[in-house]
């Protein structure tokens, strides 16, 4: 075993590890923090997949924004405070449907002919990412910047507390 | 020392992206708290994530489309919690709860 | 104004109807003047179409056909094509005359007849509809044209018969007359679809002219001149759809003047009239309604002479009459049917109004409650007896040359020519009869005609004209008597359709019917008036034929009974099928069934955002293994 692939196995025990927190938690507090874990995790395997930019996003954005974000919503919930009622009746159904689900996509995986390594991985440098982002891009990174502007005045409107409420 | 993507088959990353997908998945059909329903659904992105960047850094790293694709799946990702959690808190400000199980106006 | 302008003739009354119907209510005296005055000039109007027409007869020789003016209204090329328009020729014009002058003496009339009605101004308006539409009818120069017209007859009569709406005896008469006429005119129109989708126009020329050439299959010809002959025995109550006639007395007394004159019941021999030339091409068609002009001739006579309301036998002399009518297109002269059409407009309306006349002095229309009437109203009984006498065919009077001509056309055809013999004594007794009882004799109820007294002006006017008429009309005849009124080529050859041979008399035929006639009203006035005592005696001694008499032949009774029996149980049938498999089991039940499947498909939707979301992931993975199974 290589290095790498120790390290890969390692990541991958450790994102696995976060999924399971995230749904089989009883406390809500403990599955964003596992949540976070996963997170964590998936940006070592962009590391490992030579995007360090991308990982610092995943890290920046997930591990710190929408984690923050998504830990804000349960305390305004007071959520952690029900951690009875965190597990729906489904549960089985859901398992044996997910698992079928997950043993599809495996089975996919498996069954399929994938293109073999065309060569070396190379850094992609900041600079050549920047210069695409914004010029050959450029269109799809403004739709999205206004796709952000739009959900982000919609949340402040949704969340706007009305006269009289 | 070889490349990672020669040491590391592509379907190792593709299997991991399923299994977090189905836990996504799992948790998104179990969870009866609106909040955990929204992280286990970014579990699933994330997993998809995974499998862009995968992709793109095994079949053609110098055009990076891979990692375009996730900077814009975390923008959406973004967006889409943001209003996720302003309509629970409407939610819950109406009802009382973030219980999807109690949410029943739909029902017959 | 000239032949080809005749389309604006119809249009007068209709614009008054319009008026009247939208605004009578805020004109002075509700409108009446109005639709007076579009009828008057309608009447005044005939006059330069017949100069304009005898002069193209004086141009064109006998063989002057008429003039068509027309214009396309819609059409769907390759298929269909409507007109709109007007042909004039010599039957054309007679009955624009007779239409509109009859229509003129009714609406004056009316003016003394109806004033204080309740619905004064309504009844103007439907009476001027009424003319409008007949003029239409008798203007019209294609079937499409024709058949609105007729039904429009169709539809103001109902309207007028059920003038007094509150009588429910109206309302009955008046649905009546709507129901029989229109099984006539169901026939009417599938001939006119069935000529029309043989030969592709509506034309009435056209189609003749397609029937002559031999274009028309002989079945269809047959089926359409048969059907064609059914609408003119519903619209001119020819056996067995006599039955309305009589009772279409319950509208106001001015309206039965008008349907049974002018506008309503020559519609049908107008009809036959006007499409003769198909009836000859018909084997058997001409002897039906030889046969059916007979039978309605004998039937009307004979129950004319038993019945005691005024109006009822004055009705049924009608029938009587246009019996005749359709004997003479039976025998095929339309001239004499057409010229004892124009002498009979004059003397019925006079009869009618005559009768008015007395139901208004009197309040009662029975001659078992009337009698002695002449001294108290002498102008209505002088003019009464002149119609009277005109009717049975007194010589001299119009009813006289009219009857003479048919009796003349009928000499080739003896088995006719002595059933109509029969019948004129017949007719001049019921005639007699009827004068004697309503105006002679002693008053059998003396408080009735106590303050009796001949009506205003407006009512005693068109008496005078119309008596005068009934004197003179027959003269036109003869052709002196046209170039002498300014028209150039005389008036016969119109009235005789400008067939070559004029007026035929017959001094033999004249004697004989005469010397019938007369002896007729002798006994009559030997009954009636000298020995009052026979006619119970007779009653009495001929009590089952009496009573056969008195009760129409059992014939309302039995169409009643087979209403009864096979209509209403079918109708009932269809009722319970409707109620009970169409709405409750068919429209009922499948709401029901769409209701029960809807109950039960509701418990899928269970509200819960998990069991959706479930729901789908199931979904995926059966889409998943099917793509697996496929691959």
């Amino acid at each position: 075993m290589t290095v790498a692939q120790g390290v890969f196995y390692l990541i991958a025990a450790l994102a696995v590890t976060g999924g399971l927190g995230v749904v089989l938690m009883r406390s809500a507090v403990h599955a964003a923090l596992f949540l976070i874990l996963a997170m964590l995790a998936v940006a070592g395997l962009y590391i490992l997949l030579a995007s360090e930019f991308l990982a610092l996003v995943q890290v920046l954005i997930y591990g710190g924004a929408v984690t923050v974000l998504l830990i804000f919503a349960l305390m305004l919930t007071r959520a952690s405070d029900l951690p009875e009622t965190m597990v729906g009746s489904q549960w089985p159904l859901a398992a044996v449907v997910s698992s079928l689900l997950g043993g599809l996509l495996i089975a996919a995986v498996a069954t399929s002919n994938w293109p073999g390594d065309v060569g070396e991985t190379t850094l992609v440098p900041f600079e050549v990412l920047g210069d695409a982002l914004f010029r050959r891009w450029a269109v799809p990174f403004e739709i999205a910047s206004l796709v952000l502007l739009v959900a982000l005045v919609g949340a402040i409107v949704l969340s706007h507390q009305d006269e009289g409420e | 020392m070889e490349a990672v993507t020669q040491q590391i088959p592509l379907e190792h990353f593709l299997v991991l992206s399923a299994i977090l997908f189905s836990l996504g998945v799992y948790g998104v059909l179990t969870r009866r708290n609106a909040v955990l329903i929204l992280m286990s659904i970014e579990l699933m992105l994330n997993a998809a994530s995974v499998n862009m960047v995968a992709f793109a850094a095994y079949t053609s790293p110098e055009q990076f489309i891979g990692i375009i694709f996730a900077i814009f799946i975390i923008t959406i990702a973004a967006a889409e919690a943001g209003l996720a959690l302003a309509i629970i808190l409407r939610i819950f400000r109406y009802r009382k709860t973030a219980n999807v199980d109690e949410i029943d106006e739909l029902k017959w | 104004m000239g032949m080809s302008e005749a389309w604006l003739l119809p249009l007068l009354p209709a614009g008054a109807f319009v008026v009247l119907t939208l605004f009578g209510p805020y004109l002075p005296r509700k409108g009446d003047w109005l639709a007076i005055a579009a009828i008057f000039t309608t009447f005044a109007l005939t006059f330069p179409i017949i100069a304009d027409l005898t002069s193209a007869i004086a141009e064109h020789g006998p063989e002057f056909g008429g003039v068509t003016n027309s214009i396309e209204w819609m059409s769907v090329p390759g298929y269909l094509t409507l007109n709109l328009g007007v042909h004039v020729d010599a039957i054309t014009v007679v009955m624009l005359v007779v239409v509109s002058f009859v229509a003129l003496m009714v609406q004056v009339y009316s003016l003394g007849y109806m004033k204080g009605d309740s619905r004064y101004g309504w009844y103007y308006a439907v009476i001027s509809l009424f003319v409008a539409s007949m003029l239409a009818l008798v203007l019209a120069d294609n079937f499409l044209v024709l058949y609105f017209a007729w039904e429009l007859v169709g539809l103001c009569s109902y309207l007028l018969i059920g003038h007094y709406s509150h009588l429910r005896s109206a309302a009955e008469a008046a649905k009546k007359a709507f129901i029989t006429t229109r099984l006539g005119d169901v026939g009417l129109l599938i001939a006119i679809i069935l000529l029309w989708r043989e030969t592709g126009t509506f034309s009435i020329q056209g189609v003749i002219e397609a029937a002559q050439a031999g274009q028309i299959r002989t079945e269809v010809l047959t089926a359409s001149v048969f059907l064609i002959f059914m609408g003119a025995m519903g619209k001119s109550a020819q056996f067995p759809f006599h039955v309305w006639l009589p009772d279409a007395m319950e509208g106001p007394t001015p309206v039965s003047a008008l349907i049974h004159a002018a506008t309503m019941v020559v519609a049908g021999v107008y009809l036959v009239t006007r499409t003769l030339p198909l009836f000859e091409l018909v084997a058997g068609a001409q002897e039906l309604i030889l046969a059916v002009g007979l039978l309605t001739t004998f039937l009307s006579a004979s129950m004319g002479l038993v019945m005691t309301d005024i109006k009822r036998v004055i009705a049924y002399s009608t029938l009587n009459s246009l019996g005749l009518m359709f004997v003479a297109l039976g025998l095929g002269s339309p001239a004499a049917a057409m010229l004892y059409l124009f002498a009979h407009a004059f003397f019925k309306a006079l009869l009618f109004l005559g009768a008015g006349s007395v139901i208004h002095a009197t309040e009662r229309q029975d001659v078992s409650q009337l009698g002695g009437l002449w001294s108290k109203m002498p102008l209505t009984g002088a003019t009464f007896a002149i119609g009277a006498l005109a009717m049975a065919g007194l010589p001299f009077l119009a009813g006289f040359w009219a009857k003479d001509e048919i009796l003349v056309v009928a000499t080739e055809n003896r088995a006719v020519f002595a059933l109509l013999l029969l019948t004129l004594p017949v007719t001049a007794m019921y005639m007699a009869r009827l004068f004697i009882l309503t105006f002679l004799g002693e008053a059998k109820e003396p408080e009735a005609i106590e303050h009796a007294h001949d009506g205003p002006p407006t009512m005693s006017v068109p008496l005078v004209l119309l008596a005068v008429l009934s004197v003179v009309a027959g003269f036109v005849v003869f052709d002196q008597v046209g170039r002498a009124m300014g028209f150039p080529g005389g008036i016969g050859e119109i009235i005789f359709l400008h067939e070559p041979e004029v007026f035929r008399f017959d001094v033999a035929v004249a004697i004989g019917s005469t010397l019938l006639v007369a002896s007729g009203l002798g006994v009559g006035w030997l009954i009636w008036k000298e020995r009052p005592g026979l006619a119970i005696i007779a009653a009495i001694v001929l009590k089952p034929v009496h009573t056969l008499l008195v009760n129409k032949y059992y014939l309302d009774d039995l169409y009643q009974a087979v209403i009864d029996r096979v209509v209403l149980m079918a109708s009932r049938m269809l009722a319970w099928f409707d109620r009970n498999v169409v709405n409750d089991t068919i429209v009922d039940g499948s709401a029901q069934a769409t209701g029960f499947i809807g109950y039960l498909l509701k418990f899928q939707q269970t509200g819960r955002l998990p069991n959706y979301a479930l729901a789908i992931v199931i979904g995926i993975v059966a889409l998943t293994l099917v793509a697996f199974s496929l691959k």
